[in-house]
């Protein structure tokens, strides 16, 4: 091993470990902030499970439960815009822009007004998941994922998808429309527990499949030709690699509804501060957790005892920093 | 001692009265409710409620409400009941509930609205006793029904007949003025609220719609509201003449209704209904009208019924 | 062929719609005999309606065609570039400061187009990016998500303009008058003035930026006006009927479909195509959930989703 590649190693366990301490941090915050005020000290000695039974319940069921859905599902999408980002070689393919968020949404949206189909929300939201990624393929023609066919394919069937959501909100009484609304905007408060427990296997599964294929997966980063003779069989592994994607993107859209902008801008933020020439995996997943979890936390102190909905937060975050990477005069490729 | 300084006089009141009516009777009631029967103890003190139905019903019946979410479309409380909840703190939406905000407010008992999903009611179960409504929605006798569990669950079971009573009387007064001052053809009205696109009607099921009936009215529209939409429809534009009634009870959630009465006369559609050439248009205020309940309600309304009947040109 | 198509649209429109009016009712009321109610719903209701819907569909049609001719980029259409974004937020914040005059509506949302627009003539300018019509789309969906994420910030603030914003914002052409029309037709009129006036410089800069001036053109100054009649255009259209998506795209492409690569000839085609596609989408709005209507802003992303994937599914992009 050069002394470069050394160097770059480190770079790459330096970054981990810094975005890790952000997420912490973050997790700390989140954990002490809040309408009820609470000590730093107890909020330690409830997550050791002593101290008043009420205040262990805030720590525990609330603010806990809310941190892990918030890290997961900002985890899962990161990751899911990471691979989808080196599958199609454009750092704005991610799960977002391409559409599946909303078709994700559109199908929950569906199962939580009524319309007959009785299935639950997570598994709804996933098979609109897969629905709007087969779509967006078909559409793309032979060229797969690669190039802006697929990304303005998504573009539409999102914008399909996102009219098909309002048609039904507008369609049912006034209670189901409220019992849906936070679907349409993207929102951690109260979030079903066994949705969680599926998003985190599923960013297990995702996580260890894919670092499991991450040689492969570096390879993308050459020319079809040079991959081909590195030995990496193209069409599996994009199928592959496509096929966790989507289970991340609707895992997490079951969580936390269409949450905007995490799924490009942690994969972009961990490849500036990561090795270059290698997929930031592990890199994108914290990132994405520290910028879920911090939007969240915003939201939910801003206009406290009301909460902004997180995808409201991202999106007005998030917008400006994506404007500045597609208008920015020198655009680096995506690599 | 230093007590009195520090309680607030309606809750020294309350513990007064807790010790008194402890002393009589050992008070432990067992209450029906959507998630199977809740066991209360004595006379709650501090309760939050999740519904603007059960604010209304426990300040009606003299209990201290100290947590409530806002009214649909609102940023407080509804309007009407701001003066008797005073400075009450608000614990959410109706739609979305803060929870620590409800442990803050330190509860005795929680009141919780009828559409309350499981896993909310376990999670408040935790913080005090829920009491959420399983009676179903959008019938004439929902109210009552719901000011009678809801008063029993605060140990406040007889308030509830008096304040049920007092309701119904004033019905009847309100009934006598219409029947004098409304001939017998006259009476037919529509509920509806004023969208640029079009009236949306409301269903002739919620619970002002029922007043109205009460108060001698003759409530149309039911037809214009599709199954399963038990609470209101937009109605196109073409279709106005459906609402063509010699009364139309116009609300809104602006403050001020003429100005939405206005914005309403402007469009020619409206301006040809005869209600509006007899000017029997009445604005009325959306927050109590087509989204508050309770006795308190009930008793605003039957008012606001009794000033446009009389007012009457 | 365009021509008839529209007239026949034109009837339909003012024969079918939610009310209780039958089609020989409707016919009688446009010769001024049949019922008072009938007479009413088609002359006070479904003309202006019809009417507007027109307007609309030409200021949209007229918009998209310019903004794709300049930008040399066949997705460049208000409603995907955040310009309709852009105006509709400025009519939000106005309700929520307390307007209700139509006339400053216009003007707010006017004003609102040109900064819109003035995003995403900087973005063009850009270098490298004027080429790549997949990043200018992107911006402005960003743009779009952006305004619209801010909107429902400012819905949380004030609750109570809520109501209204939100039904503004899905975008109809049911309930305006005549006197809303009125309000905007200088704007438009000025706006097609312009568009006569630049349609044979932006041809000629079609062919290339370098002969239009040999041509004795000034590229710049045709950009300027060519700005002006977009934002005066769009701005027009969201102040009648809320902000419309795909509209934009819909008609040039099938505009350029039957004219050719000419601008001019586009243009013109617009003129009919425009109408014909928003009374489409208008008549099935209110025929799809009798008696109840659906809005408008759902139909249009319905129709010009397909019309966009249709673009991008052809072999290549046509280059303009």
């Amino acid at each position: 091993m050069t002394r470069t590649a050394l160097f770059s190693n480190r770079r790459t366990v330096i970054a981990n470990t810094v975005l890790l301490l952000a997420m912490l941090t973050v997790v700390l915050a989140s954990l002490a902030m809040g309408t009820l005020h609470i000590p730093p000290d107890q909020v330690v000695h409830a997550l050791l499970g002593q101290g008043d039974p009420l205040t262990r319940m805030v720590v525990h069921d609330l603010r806990l439960q809310r941190s892990i859905a918030g890290l997961a599902s900002g985890a899962a999408l990161a990751v899911a815009g990471c691979v989808m980002q080196s599958l199609a070689r454009n750092r704005l393919a991610t799960p977002g822009i391409i559409g599946i968020d909303n078709a994700a949404t559109a199908f929950a949206v569906a199962s939580v007004v009524g319309t007959g189909i009785a299935l639950a929300p997570s598994t709804m939201a996933l098979v609109g998941a897969a629905t709007a990624t087969a779509l967006a393929f078909g559409l793309a023609g032979a060229n797969g994922t690669r190039g802006y066919r697929f990304i303005i394919a998504g573009l539409g069937i999102g914008a399909i998808a996102g009219a098909i959501t309002q048609l039904m909100l507008s369609q049912v009484a006034i209670d189901d429309a409220n019992a849906a609304y936070p679907w349409t905007v993207g929102s951690l408060n109260s979030r079903d527990r066994t949705s969680i427990l599926i998003l985190s296997a599923g960013l297990l599964t995702g996580y260890l499949c894919l670092q499991a294929l991450a040689r492969s997966l570096n390879a993308l980063q050459f020319s079809d030709p040079v991959a081909v003779a590195l030995g990496i069989r193209l069409r599996t592994l994009r199928v592959i690699g496509l096929s966790l994607s989507v289970l991340l993107t609707g895992c997490a859209v079951a969580v936390c509804g269409p949450v905007g902008l995490i799924a490009l801008i942690a994969p972009e933020l961990a490849r500036t501060v990561c090795r270059p020439g290698r997929m930031p995996i592990t890199a994108s997943a914290l990132a994405g957790a520290t910028l879920m979890l911090a939007a969240d936390t915003i939201g939910r102190t801003l206009f406290s005892p009301l909460e902004v909905p997180v995808g409201v937060i991202t999106a007005i975050l998030g917008s400006p920093y994506l404007l500045w990477i597609l208008l920015r005069p020198a655009n680096r490729s995506m690599r | 001692m230093r007590l009195p300084a520090i309680l607030p006089p309606s809750m020294l009141a309350g513990l007064l009265l807790t010790m008194i009516s402890g002393l009589s009777l050992a008070d432990e009631r067992t209450v029906d409710t959507a998630f199977g029967k809740v066991t209360i103890e004595g006379q709650p003190q501090r309760i939050v409620t999740l519904y603007e139905g059960a604010l209304d019903t426990a300040l009606a019946v003299g209990a201290h409400a100290v947590g409530a979410v806002i009214t649909r479309g609102g940023t407080d409380v509804a309007d009407y009941i701001k003066p008797r909840a005073g400075d009450i703190a608000i614990v959410g939406t109706p739609g979305e509930t803060n929870l620590e905000a409800v442990i803050a407010a330190r509860p005795d008992l929680i009141l919780a609205a009828p559409r309350t999903s499981r896993e909310q009611f376990e999670l408040l179960s935790h913080i005090a006793p829920v009491v959420a409504s399983d009676i179903p929605l959008f019938q004439p006798d929902t109210w009552k029904r719901e000011t009678r569990l809801y008063a029993e669950a605060l140990g406040r079971a007889g308030e509830a007949e008096d304040i049920i009573r007092r309701v119904e009387t004033r019905a009847a007064e309100v009934a006598a003025v219409v029947e004098q001052a409304v001939q017998d053809n006259e009476r037919d009205a529509i509920l509806a609220r004023w969208m640029p696109q079009g009236p949306m009607i409301m269903s002739t099921g919620i619970f002002s719609a029922s007043l109205l009936k009460a108060a001698g009215f003759d409530i149309r529209g039911q037809s214009l509201v599709d199954e399963g939409r038990p609470h209101s429809q937009t109605l196109s534009l073409e279709n106005l003449s459906a609402m063509n009634q010699n009364w139309i009870f116009l609300a809104t959630l602006n403050e001020d209704g003429r100005k939405a009465l206005d914005a309403a006369k402007a469009s020619p559609a409206f301006a040809r209904l005869e209600a509006v050439e007899t000017d029997q248009v009445i604005p009325v205020d959306g927050q109590l009208w087509t989204s508050a309940s309770g006795p308190l309600a009930a008793l605003a309304i039957l008012d606001e019924i009794e000033d446009a009947v009389r007012s009457r040109p | 062929m365009a021509a008839s198509l529209l007239v026949a649209l034109i009837f339909m429109s003012l024969l079918l719609g939610a009310g209780p009016v039958s089609i020989t009712d409707s016919m009688l009321a446009l010769v001024r005999q049949g019922s008072d109610e009938a007479r009413f719903i088609i002359m006070e209701l479904r003309v202006p309606r019809t009417l507007i819907a027109m307007t609309t569909g030409v200021a949209l049609g007229l918009a998209g065609a310019l903004l794709q001719s300049m930008t040399r980029n066949p997705l460049a259409e208000p409603g995907l570039l955040g310009v309709s974004a852009g105006s509709g937020f400025a009519v939000a914040v106005a309700i929520l400061l307390g307007a209700t005059n139509a006339t400053l509506t216009t003007l707010v949302a006017q004003i609102g187009a040109l900064v819109g627009c003035a995003v995403v003539i900087a973005a063009t300018r850009v270098h490298g990016l004027g080429n790549d019509p997949v990043r200018l789309v992107l911006a402005g969906a960003t743009l779009s998500g952006l305004l619209l994420a801010l909107t429902s910030m400012m819905m949380l603030v004030d609750q109570r303009a809520a109501d209204e914003i939100r039904f503004w914002i899905i975008g109809s052409v049911a309930g305006k008058t005549l006197g809303d029309l009125t309000s905007t037709l200088p704007s438009i009129i000025l706006a097609i003035g312009i568009v006569a006036v630049v349609a044979r410089p932006l041809a000629a800069m079609a062919l290339g930026e370098k002969s239009a001036v040999g041509l004795g053109h000034h590229p710049g100054r045709v950009r300027f006006l060519v700005v002006l009649a977009v934002a005066l255009l769009v701005g027009a259209a969201t102040a009648l009927a809320g902000p419309l998506i795909f509209v934009g795209l819909v008609v040039p492409f099938i505009a350029r479909a039957l004219a050719g690569p000419d601008i001019r000839r586009t243009l013109w085609y617009c003129l009919a195509v425009g109408p014909c596609v928003m009374l489409a989408a208008d008549i099935l709005s209110r025929l799809l959930v009798v008696p109840a209507e659906l809005p408008l802003g759902v139909l249009t992303a319905l129709i010009g989703a397909p019309v966009l994937l249709l673009i991008v599914r052809a072999g290549r992009m046509p280059s303009l």
